[in-house]
């Protein structure tokens, strides 16, 4: 049971980090609460749909695809709408809601409200241990964390990622160096929905897709970005590790619909002994 | 780079900055700024770096006026401002800095030569290289600012109260520095509460008054005069102090 339990853990925490990175990059970069993320993971899910099952394109060559698709959505939301509100932090989340909305009765308007069905490009299950993992669910993971680790290089390691962390920290001592905050932020942003684009298309071949897909997603990275501090993406890291743990011990010992119920139980409780978040600062 | 302020007037809303700034900083010299806190000095730097729109007047640097160039621009063109308060990226390490100050510049041999350059300047920045600037003590962070200015290789250096909070014998450190950056051919422009460390470093100086050029002239002329070191200076002068009087040893 303990390795079912490890394995949950990291299946799901994979996947949380992947969630929570855009959601967490966008908002340490342009101080911009994103409440479209789940939009554009349910994005990732029906373009990953679009691509692979009604124009036949195979899942490899679908994948980064999907992800491409929402990430350029993005850059048209960062360059119409978001970066009125740069460094406003409720305007924004006002506004993200409302395009939120849109995205949702959007694909709504065009694919109804049933979600379509998406072939399992990758099926049977493979024995770790005396734990029973489904192979997709491994595959969607081990992405889900190349991806984590391709997003912490270019942060470390690339011109663009100095220039996303420098203005992130002073946008005014940043330009002083050089750097173009105006275009660097729809950068970030296509970055972060790609990332969101990514789970979405990871996720949909194993729970399907709907147009509503958004809130569960957005609600995970929230929880686990509220939960590592808001812009801190090791305390990111951290939290999916923690969500990942707590969901897979109540799923196992309990019931899998206890787990939501408790990861915002603990959001509450971090929140109260440390307001700014585990590696968040006040 | 030659530094020509024509008439330079600028606002903050109802508020006048400065006003009718006009001089001239000659390729290669060190010009003080000095004045009392609120007389204009960080206006000015910021103006010249794009951060604050003119309200009237014209910036040229080398026979060009600045007037369409945005911030961005101007540090392509080799303008660097340490800017006031040292405004590093507190969640990067100093070494990171000093990488972000040498951003519009290609990664190579020049770049490598420029950074081990600072950190021969600066060897206490060489040893904490990897710690957060957060983290460092305020000379530390100085240097990095500093440091991370020259990184983008100005031809025109900017520096904003590089002695402000520091300890004398750091003061020291940083003078020598600043004498070493100036004698490789930099143009520096040096805005200082210390006015005596600033002339000493300089060979004008600027005195500013409310946002007003109040006067110019030699540094040494500065130096020397009764009136500007009671009125500017803020000190007690008995009789007129004999020959300059160095603020710190420099290796000149």
């Amino acid at each position: 049971m303990f390795q079912q339990f490890l394995v949950i853990m990291a299946l799901s925490a994979a996947i949380y980090m992947l969630l929570a990175l855009g959601f967490t990059l966008i908002f340490g970069v342009m101080r911009v609460v994103n409440f479209a993320h789940g939009e554009f993971v349910m994005l990732g899910a029906y373009a990953l749909y679009v691509v692979q099952d009604v124009l036949g394109v195979g899942y490899a060559a679908a994948l980064p695809l999907a992800a491409l698709v929402a990430g350029l959505v993005g850059v048209v939301c960062e360059r119409l709408v978001f970066r009125r509100f740069v460094g406003d932090e409720i305007g924004s989340m006002i506004v993200a809601l409302a395009l939120a909305v849109t995205l949702k009765g959007a694909v709504t308007a065009v694919f109804g409200t049933d979600g379509p069905s998406i072939a399992r490009p990758i099926s049977g299950v493979v024995t770790l241990g005396g734990a029973v993992i489904p192979k997709d669910q491994l595959f969607a993971a081990a992405v889900a964390l190349v991806l984590v680790a391709l997003t912490h290089r270019l942060l470390v390691a690339t011109r663009l990622g100095l220039a996303m962390r420098a203005v992130a920290q002073d946008a005014e001592a940043a330009r002083l160096q050089g750097m173009r905050p105006w275009t660097t932020y729809p950068a970030a942003f296509a970055v972060g929905c790609a990332l969101a684009g990514f789970a979405g298309a990871l996720t949909a071949p194993i729970y399907g897709a709907a147009p509503d897909m958004g809130d569960a997603a957005l609600m995970k990275a929230f929880v686990v970005v509220v939960l590592g501090g808001l812009g801190s993406i090791p305390g990111a890291l951290i939290a999916a590790l923690l969500l990942g743990a707590l969901d897979a011990g109540i799923s196992i010992l309990f019931d899998p619909t206890l787990a939501a119920l408790a990861s915002f139980g603990a959001v509450i409780a971090v929140l109260l002994f440390r307001p700014s978040g585990i590696l968040g600062r006040a | 780079m030659r530094l020509e302020l024509d008439s330079v007037g600028l606002r903050y809303g109802p508020v006048t900055a400065l006003s009718d700034v006009t001089l001239t900083v000659a390729t290669g010299t060190t010009a003080a700024v000095i004045g009392a806190n609120g007389a204009g000095k960080s206006s000015l730097l910021r103006a010249i770096a794009g951060l604050e729109p003119l309200a009237a007047g014209r910036i040229v640097a080398d026979g060009a006026d600045l007037a369409r160039l945005d911030t961005e621009a101007r540090i392509r063109l080799g303008i660097a401002l340490s800017p006031e308060g040292r405004r590093l990226f507190p969640e990067m390490s100093a070494a990171d800095n000093l990488r972000a100050g040498a951003f519009t510049r290609r990664a190579g041999p020049a770049v490598r030569r420029d950074l081990d350059r600072v950190y021969t300047l600066f060897p206490r920045l060489a040893e904490r290289r990897a710690s957060l600037a957060r983290n460092l003590s305020g000379g530390e962070q100085q240097m990095c600012a500093i440091g991370r200015a020259v990184m983008s290789e100005p031809q025109l250096l900017l520096l904003d109260e590089p002695s402000l909070g520091l300890a004398p014998k750091v003061v020291g450190d940083m003078a020598r520095a600043i004498a070493t950056i100036a004698a490789s051919g930099v143009t520096v422009l040096l805005a200082e509460q210390n006015s005596r460390l600033a002339l000493s470093l300089a060979q004008t100086g600027h005195v500013f008054e409310a946002g007003r050029l109040a006067r110019s002239g030699p540094a040494a002329a500065l130096l020397n005069d009764g009136d500007v070191l009671r009125a500017y200076l803020g000190e007690e002068v008995a009789s007129p102090p004999a020959g300059p009087i160095p603020a710190v040893p420099l290796p000149l």
